[in-house]
């Protein structure tokens, strides 16, 4: 049986410096599908060929040393990769792991669990198989007595218990753990960061792009913005999702409107003829919208939260607060264009970090809680938007004073 | 206060379509939802096609009345100057071309009957005029003297230079600056006048402030790729300016963003041009297109004491699939108001002056078979603004 310390001992934390020098850290990617702009592919490949950085192309201490792909379709890069950089695609996870041996042979995991053919759940969930992936992981790691730092792309799992498992377990052996989204270190514009333990009295954040992908993108950059309030972060007391004209009654038309004006893809009027538009004040959200959607939070704390997806009416995704010490603050998360999305570089960087020095830079709990909220607002969207209670996200913590958006 | 605004053409994502508008529509600014307090009342349109959107407008703003001349938009159809602001755009629209293909948008001459209706009236307005000054260097500099002689504020330029950078950056008031360089994309005497303002409002802000510029070299095809080779500008720069990106071409499939060898960009970038210039205090900047690597424009320079390479991006939200507003118009009309609101240039006209002139002197140089042009008219001195005016808020 193995101890707590020995799991420990793997992952001992590093300054930067006296990493530039160390041998270089051998990554195993566990993938759905490497793909020419799945994410797989987008994020693996900055490990292989480099990625800008703070002004330079940054070519990371790492080495690629396996790679596992759950599903090759058409397009699939795996094998190319593989021949060009010099590693091995494993018929299974916990051969990449051990490179072909019987016990772990990288430093570090990326999972990336995202784009590929799953089936949905009735709550129109995606059911990428990212628990099922780290159960694997972790079932290497206690055999060999060792563990790697992880990163989870995007949130946890669908489901918020499977989620909770996986963190409680990394805690258990003691493994650094990261997930979530670009959303949280992308640049923003304005480059505005929510002043530590600030009286945020209401914050709204505005998406589009659809259900469960891009909602969750939303939800934890607001999350990124709203954990930094009085006292930390203490957990979700109950969620509600609303639908239908429900919506435009929950959220505060002067927040909206701050969200809004920092939108650079107003749609509607300003497709057809380029025209600026106050889309609040005119009135023309419930017309662009279809289908609006909801998603309130209400925290332990008796603070209260809504995220709104608003397909139709914008493309980006833009943030506004009410805060006690400055009034309005509000910014854009700027999505930088495809194909290149280097707004993933700087969520590269972040995992290059925790591979590198063996500590997350901001913890898994945001991530957690946020796929726990998602999770919840869908279940309140099948219950006729009931408001839910939820007692099993009481998830506390408290994120770095040290703001973690790209700012190079 | 009431404006007039002169303008070629009306037509969805002309530049009088993104400034008019958003003094009509208002725009979103620091936060809110931002509607000037002036009432554009005259508007004249030199050019009206089937595409044309000032009806739509006039229809929608009845403060807006649409005059056949200059004079009568800026005096509002009676016989004297009866506004208090000026907005001239002479950007889009058919005109005809020089030899030198040079586009000749009637600036010069829209500002000459903007000026015969100040001196008619014995009254002078603050007058915007968007990007270059005019194609043509002399009138350029007659428009420059004849706001100085007349005593009117005169604005002119890019929203390069009051655009977001990413990330957030202003040069150091009195920093050392030995090179400076902008990598974007674009058309001769077109966005290349982009990329001399994008550089030249940073590079003003060096010790000692504006010297001028002594002579301008101008780079094309394989000429550019041997001065890059030879250094004739630092590739150091160029590799820092490129990595500012977000649209860096991939030299291969399969890859999203990949840095391309140099001799990739050459199979990249099919007409590269570089103007490389001096200016009077020895600093050397270059401004080069290369469309097809970059649809962004990105600014590099090495700095002394401490010895270090600073690189940002001037950020345009640009409606070409990557936005529905070019938003980079929204502190180019904040700038406009401040104009209007206090009778002063928020940052000096001498900037475009000189970005004008090393237009035209980069147009010449090019069309000279690259031969270096002396540019003792561009020895133009001025200290850059104490505040930065680029969107940050």
């Amino acid at each position: 049986m193995l101890t707590r310390r020995e799991f420990l001992g793997t992952a001992a934390a590093l300054p930067l410096a006296a990493a530039a020098s160390r041998p270089p850290v051998r990554i195993a990617v566990i993938t759905t599908i490497y793909k020419y702009l799945s994410h797989g592919q987008h994020m693996g490949d900055r490990f292989l060929v480099g990625y800008p950085y703070a002004g330079e192309w940054h070519q990371p201490n790492v080495k690629v040393v396996s790679l596992y792909v759950d599903q090759k379709p058409e397009g699939d890069l795996s094998a190319a990769r593989a021949n060009e950089f010099g590693f091995r695609v494993y018929p299974t996870i916990a051969e990449a792991l051990c490179l072909g041996g019987g016990k772990l042979a990288c430093d570090a995991v990326l999972i990336i669990g995202e784009h590929g053919e799953y089936p949905d759940n009735e709550k129109g969930q995606k059911l990428y198989p990212r628990y099922e992936f780290f159960q694997q992981c972790v079932g290497v790691f206690k055999a060999s007595g060792r563990t790697a730092p992880v990163y989870n792309d995007k949130h946890l799992s669908y489901s918020f218990e499977k989620a909770r498992a996986m963190v409680d377990t990394s805690k258990k052996l003691g493994f650094p753990m990261l997930g979530g989204s670009s959303l949280p270190v992308t640049w923003r514009l304005p480059d505005l960061e929510m002043p530590f333990g600030a009286h945020i009295e209401d914050a709204v954040m505005v998406g589009a792009g659809g259900s469960d992908a891009m909602d969750f993108h939303a939800l934890e950059a607001l999350q990124c913005m709203v954990e930094r309030r009085h006292g930390g972060e203490t957990g979700v007391k109950a969620v509600q999702m609303l639908t239908g004209n429900e919506v435009w009654k929950a959220v505060s038309k002067d927040l909206l409107s701050a969200a809004l004006s920092r939108s650079d893809t107003p749609l509607g009027l300003s497709e057809l003829d380029g025209r600026v538009q106050d889309l609040v004040g005119d009135g023309v959200l419930p017309g662009l919208v279809k289908h609006p959607a909801a998603y309130i939070i209400e925290y332990r704390d008796g603070f209260r939260a809504t995220m709104l997806m608003l397909d139709g009416a914008v493309k980006d995704f833009n943030f506004a607060a009410r805060v006690r010490e400055s009034d309005l603050i509000s910014t854009q998360f700027f999505l930088t264009p495809a194909p290149n999305v280097t707004y993933s570089a700087c969520l590269v960087q972040k995992i290059e970090e925790m591979f590198t020095t063996g500590r997350a830079p901001y913890p898994i709990e945001r991530t957690l809680l946020t796929s726990g909220i998602l999770e919840s607002c869908l279940d309140s969207k099948m219950r006729n938007s009931v408001r839910l209670e939820t007692p099993a996200l009481s998830v506390a913590y408290h994120p770095p004073a040290e703001s973690q958006r790209c700012r190079v | 206060m009431k404006l007039a605004a002169v303008v070629t053409v009306y037509r969805k994502y002309s530049h009088a379509q993104h400034i008019v508008d958003r003094f009509l529509d208002g725009y979103g600014w620091n936060g809110e939802y931002h509607r000037p307090p002036h009432e554009l009342a005259g508007l004249y349109v030199d050019q009206v096609g089937a595409d044309d959107l000032s009806k739509e407008r006039a229809a929608r703003h009845p403060s807006l009345t649409i005059y056949p001349t200059i004079r009568e938009a800026l005096t509002l159809g009676g016989d004297r100057l009866a506004v208090d602001g000026v907005i001239l755009v002479g950007e889009h629209g058919d005109y005809p071309k020089t030899e030198k293909g040079q586009v000749q948008y009637p600036r010069y001459q829209f500002f000459q009957q903007i000026v015969d209706v100040y001196r008619a009236s014995g009254r002078s307005v603050p007058l915007f005029n968007d990007k270059h000054l005019s194609w043509n260097w002399v009138w350029a500099e007659e428009m420059y003297q004849t706001a100085h002689t007349m005593k009117f504020a005169l604005m002119a330029g890019s929203s390069l230079p009051v655009t977001w950078r990413v990330p957030l950056f202003e040069m150091p008031i009195g920093a050392k600056i030995r090179e400076a360089v902008c990598v974007c994309y674009g058309g001769v005497d077109s966005y290349d006048f982009h990329g001399l303002e994008s550089i030249q409002c940073l590079v003003e802000r060096r010790k000692g402030g504006e010297s001028g510029v002594k002579w301008l070299e101008a780079y094309r095809g394989e000429r550019f790729w041997q001065a890059m080779t030879e250094g004739v500008w630092s590739r150091e720069l160029v590799q820092a300016a490129l990595c500012r990106s977000h649209t860096l071409t991939s030299p291969r499939e399969g890859f999203n963003d990949l840095m391309p060898t140099l001799d990739q960009m050459k199979q990249i970038v099919k007409d590269p041009v570089a103007y490389s210039y001096e200016h009077n205090d020895g600093l050397r900047c270059t401004m080069l297109l290369m469309s097809g690597l970059v649809r962004d424009f990105n600014f590099a320079a090495r700095l002394d004491n401490p010895s270090r390479i600073v690189s940002t991006q001037l950020y345009l939200p640009m409606p070409d699939g990557r936005t529905t507003l070019a938003n980079f118009f929204s502190p180019l009309a904040y700038n406009i108001e401040q104009l209007f609101a206090t009778g002063r240039a928020p940052y000096p006209l001498e900037r475009t002056l000189l970005t004008t002139g090393l237009t035209a002197s980069g147009v010449d140089s090019l069309h000279a078979a690259g031969a270096r042009q002396e540019t003792p008219h561009l020895a133009i001195r001025y200290q850059p603004s104490g505040e930065s005016t680029f969107e940050r808020t």
